[in-house]
């Protein structure tokens, strides 16, 4: 037993060895995902909301370091202004890394990912359910303020849940020990808000899946981006591991870079020869370059 | 992935690269905005780059009047934090 147990450790060991940059990297995502924390709780009280981060934090939030690109897009369409500055930041980064952002420094990822170690049941979305991510980035980001202004009941940061769990609560709750009248948000952000609470216990990254914008706009990037995952077909076994391994139900074999994707790397736990994390740069001879990209 | 293939993606990638870099560079360094004071008998006009713009729609401290031009929402001291 001890030494089945040891050849199984061993097996890891070497193929973490020979895995490549996701199996260096995997085993280290939660903390990579903690330590950015650093980043954008904003510790030294810097407050650099001249710029935007390129994460899904309310920059209402006392500890926000920079400004939320999403809140920003929606606030400049209301004004009538393109917001060149975050566009450009947004676009070069997705470029870059498409959704790898979602899944390895955002903090309310994170936030979702640890609701999601709690052990209750875990529910399946269907496919389709991803889409709603464009309706809210239209509709909730660029055409409510657009056509309606900043003051509409479905402007972004009216009914975002992010602004609420970081600025809203810790609000009510200071102004409830002060004894002071609470301020409530309004129905529809406390809806979503205690919807978003109960959801991330029985569906992984559900606010990820079906609404966030930012992920909508990094998932566009996902198919051209530099860095990428992928596919060598001659070294897959067909096990369909990977389909369970995928939290977001992608079948990482059809389709690695799928828009769904976060680049969270938990498929290629099932062979990190056959899927692995890719960049565009490598040298078209390298070994781990003699592939079949889908 | 095919050689073709590859050179195509390094294609789009500059050229987004360069896209989103050169967005950047206009927002931050020549992109600026007129905005007027809160009080409509103030003729002072503001000058606001694009990153204090950033700065001023974060916290709620700009809207577009009625007649459509951009104003500020105080006077004086900032608020903190956006109110939405």
């Amino acid at each position: 037993m001890v030494a089945m147990v040891k050849k199984t450790k061993l097996n890891n060991l070497a193929r973490r060895a020979s895995g490549g940059l996701a199996a260096k990297l995997l085993p280290w995502r939660m903390w990579i995902q903690t330590a950015f924390l650093l980043v954008w709780l904003d510790p030294l009280g810097l407050r650099l909301h001249t710029m935007c981060g390129p994460v899904f934090h309310c920059y209402a939030c006392p500890l926000a370091t920079f400004a939320c690109p999403i809140g920003v897009i929606a606030q400049f369409t209301a004004i009538g202004i393109f917001p060149f500055v975050t566009v450009g930041f947004l676009v070069a980064l997705g470029a870059l890394f498409g959704s790898a952002f979602c899944g390895w420094v955002c903090p309310f990822g994170l936030l979702q990912d640890l609701a999601a170690k709690v052990p209750t049941p875990k529910f399946r979305l269907p496919k389709w359910i991803g889409h709603l991510r464009y309706v809210v980035l239209i509709g909730t980001v660029l055409a409510v303020p657009y056509f309606f202004g900043e003051s509409h009941p479905l402007f972004i940061c009216r009914v975002c849940p992010a602004g609420a769990l970081e600025k809203a609560v810790p609000d009510m709750v200071q102004q409830a020990f002060a004894g002071r009248q609470i301020a409530w948000p309004n129905a529809l952000k406390l809806t979503i808000l205690v919807l978003f609470l109960v959801a991330i216990f029985f569906v992984k990254r559900p606010w990820c899946r079906l609404l966030c914008p930012l992920g909508a706009i990094f998932s566009l990037f996902n198919r051209i981006s530099a860095f990428f995952m992928r596919f060598d077909s001659d070294k897959c076994t067909h096990c369909l591991q990977c389909h369970k391994f995928c939290e977001y139900d992608i079948e990482p074999e059809k389709n690695p870079n799928d828009l769904r994707c976060i680049r969270c790397l938990e498929c290629t736990r099932c062979n990190f020869d056959a899927l692995n994390f890719a960049s565009t740069f490598e040298h078209p001879y390298s070994k781990s370059n003699e592939t079949n990209n889908r | 992935m095919s050689l073709t293939d590859k050179k195509t993606k390094i294609v789009i990638f500059c050229l987004l690269t360069l896209l989103g870099v050169v967005l950047f560079v206009y927002g931050v360094g020549f992109h600026s905005t007129n905005i007027l004071p809160q009080q409509k008998d103030d003729l002072t006009i503001l000058t606001a780059s694009e990153p204090a713009l950033i700065k001023e729609v974060s916290i709620g401290g700009v809207t577009r009047d009625t007649s459509g031009e951009l104003r500020r929402t105080y006077t004086g001291q900032p608020p903190k934090f956006c109110p939405t």
